[in-house]
């Protein structure tokens, strides 16, 4: 399988210095994140591994833009987020990042249930007053669903359904693909399915950011970085 | 895939609940249609026809013409009268076609009270509505006998006399008063208004009853020219002894106690309303709670706080469009039905209708235009709390939703 080339000089597509982030439930305090440092090259495939709890999906949320954080610096897509833990970016440029540059998949696929396959896929498009079924269509085609446009979640697998939502996650054609334990719902052939399908899409050069606890689907992965207890303990390559 | 199709996919997830929410919203539609319909098709009726009946100004003694009228059907007496001359010198005023002068008095008895209606061939020419059953006739100027019966004097004098048999053109009633009978000449058809409770009598028969010889009541006149009626009636004002009723008097009173009766009816509809407009926001709100996830993927995917206002605003407006559809259909085609009814419940209401032009519901445009309105106005107000909800979810909190 061919690899993208990375070049490590390029301006990171997403970037984080001393991250953090704390929740609050009443007067106790959650460090979920604690003084991130980590660069994200672009065509780069790179994979956070930790345990439960270590705050991987943390990170990949922030690196989302769905949240923010609560210490430290963050850039996605040339856009500044956060500079010394104060927000820079208003809520409807953060809104318009994530619609225009981001791409995200969850474990638990999140389609809606009322709509058809194709139309789970142009869902993302709708924000941007945009449609493209053609394309929409063409990426089902591409994970392998080109006979399923019409069908609904309920009708499918839940390997089809995450090719759906990864599909999804392409329509905007995103600078980043973020992907929070996307096999953690599928069996090991279904797994490397949609393994080969990212190393394909890093092959074309899209910068992906996968977070699992599955060390043998991290070993397979350009670089790993490590994380625990909500810091980065280790980075290989 | 456009905001339209994702909102009526949401509406349809509850098909039950959301039918049921429509339901309420047509039905409540439909009352407020059938109302404003009724009220403005009843208001056009009632002017029409008493545009119809040609009687363009109405002249009184002086003092309260409501008062008197109240009096008379208490069965008291007049308060005052008008000299009979007067007749002659409003009729001789240009620009007046009929002068029709009428005496009208009652007589109390234990358990009704009989109103006699003095007249003459004026009055007969001015109600050119008025029908008599078959066999039937108007008793001629000067005439010292005969007697009309309205239907509904007609039927009471029959229950009070225990017969069994209507009374027919040429039968005798016996007046009291007169101590002699008067010859029955004929029965008037019903017209849905007071008159059905009269008895006609000549004008001299009338004046000897209540012992008023040379005094007349009212006069009841026709113009040439409706348009002169503010004009003519100044002429008139300054005649001794009289007071001068414009009919657009008449009927700004009759509107004014239609207004009173509107408003408790109304009053009622918009109870109905308001808790059809909190079923609705319930129901919106329920499906918010419920897709709590399904917000935070839309979210996710780039969705802003205001996508998700409008498509949950948008939403509530399809919910009530279509039920505000629903209902308008039923309502144009069921009011035609509901004034079927009404109109063979209600005696009161059948002259309105005689014309085969007059309709009491009537088909406006206006009135169709408004009520949507109306609903959708009710679908923005009752969305604006769920959207808001909605639109403030967090993405990750929301995805996070069990």
């Amino acid at each position: 399988m061919a690899e993208a080339a990375v070049d490590q000089t390029a301006t990171p597509v997403a970037e984080a210095s001393g991250l953090g982030k704390i929740y609050r439930r009443g007067a106790e305090e959650i460090h979920a994140l604690r003084e991130i440092s980590v660069a994200f090259a672009p065509g780069a495939f790179s994979c956070v591994l930790g345990p439960s709890g270590a705050g991987k999906s943390t990170l990949l949320n922030l690196l989302g833009v769905m949240d923010v954080p609560t210490a430290g610096t963050l850039r996605v897509a040339g856009a500044t987020i956060a500079e010394g833990g104060r927000l820079r970016l208003s809520e409807g440029g953060r809104d318009k990042l994530r619609r225009e540059n981001i791409g995200f998949i969850f474990t638990e696929f999140f389609l809606l249930p009322t709509l058809t396959a194709v139309e789970n896929v142009q869902l993302p498009l709708l924000w941007a007053d945009k449609d493209d079924r053609a394309y929409a269509a063409e990426l089902l085609e591409r994970v392998g669903l080109g006979h399923r446009l019409t069908h609904r979640p309920t009708e499918m697998s839940g390997g089809e359904m995450q090719r759906v939502a990864i599909a999804r996650a392409l329509i905007n054609r995103p600078r980043l693909l973020l992907a929070d334990e996307p096999t953690g719902n599928v069996d090991t052939t279904t797994r490397d399915g949609i393994f080969d399908l990212f190393r394909e899409l890093n092959a074309d050069g899209l910068t992906i950011v996968l977070a699992t606890h599955d060390r043998e689907l991290a070993a397979r992965m350009d670089r790993v970085v490590h994380v625990r207890e909500g810091r980065v303990v280790e980075e290989t390559a | 895939m456009s905001f339209w199709r994702l909102a009526l996919r949401n509406i349809t997830q509850r098909k039950v609940r959301t039918a049921l929410t429509v339901l309420s919203i047509a039905v409540a539609v439909a009352v407020l249609y059938t109302l404003l319909s009724f009220n403005k098709g009843y208001a056009a009726s009632l002017q029409q026809q008493l545009q119809r009946m040609g009687v363009h100004l109405l002249v009184v003694p002086p003092g309260c013409p409501y008062e008197a009228a109240s009096l008379l059907l208490k069965g008291g007496k007049p308060p005052t009268y008008l000299r009979e001359a007067v007749v002659e010198e409003i009729a001789a005023t240009p620009g007046v076609q009929i002068a029709a002068p009428g005496f009208m008095s009652a007589i109390m008895h234990d358990d009704r009270t009989d109103i006699y209606y003095g007249m003459d061939q004026r009055t007969v020419a001015l109600k050119n509505w008025w029908t008599l059953k078959p066999g039937g006739r108007w008793f001629t100027d000067g005439q010292t006998d005969g007697v009309v019966l309205g239907s509904d004097a007609a039927v009471t004098e029959l229950v009070i006399n225990e017969q069994t048999d209507l009374f027919t053109p040429g039968s005798e009633l016996w007046v009291p008063e007169l101590n002699r009978p008067l010859k029955i000449l004929g029965i008037l058809e019903p017209t849905g208004t007071q008159d059905d409770g009269f008895f006609y009598v000549p004008m001299a028969v009338a004046q000897r009853i209540f012992a008023q010889p040379g005094k007349v009541t009212t006069v009841a006149i026709r113009l040439d020219d409706p348009a002169q009626a503010g004009v003519i009636g100044a002429q008139l004002e300054k005649l001794d002894g009289v007071e001068v009723i414009t009919m657009s008097e008449l009927l700004g009173t009759q509107q004014r106690m239609m207004e009173s009766a509107k408003l408790l009816v109304f009053a009622i509809v918009f109870i109905a309303i308001a808790i059809s407009a909190i079923g609705v926001l319930n129901t919106v709100l329920m499906s918010v709670f419920e897709r709590t996830r399904d917000i935070g993927v839309l979210r996710a995917t780039g969705a802003s706080k205001m996508h998700i206002f409008s498509l949950i605003w948008l939403e509530t407006l399809l919910m009530t469009a279509i039920g505000g559809g629903i209902g308008l259909g039923l309502a144009v085609v069921g009011s035609g039905l509901l004034e079927r009814a009404v109109v063979a419940g209600l005696a009161s209401v059948k002259f309105l209708t005689m014309n085969e032009h007059s309709r009491l519901a009537t088909f406006d445009p206006r009135i169709v235009v408004m009520t949507l309105l109306f609903v959708l106005g009710i679908g923005l107000v009752a969305g604006v709390y769920p959207a808001i909800r909605a639109s403030r979810q967090e993405p990750i909190a929301a995805l996070r939703t069990e």
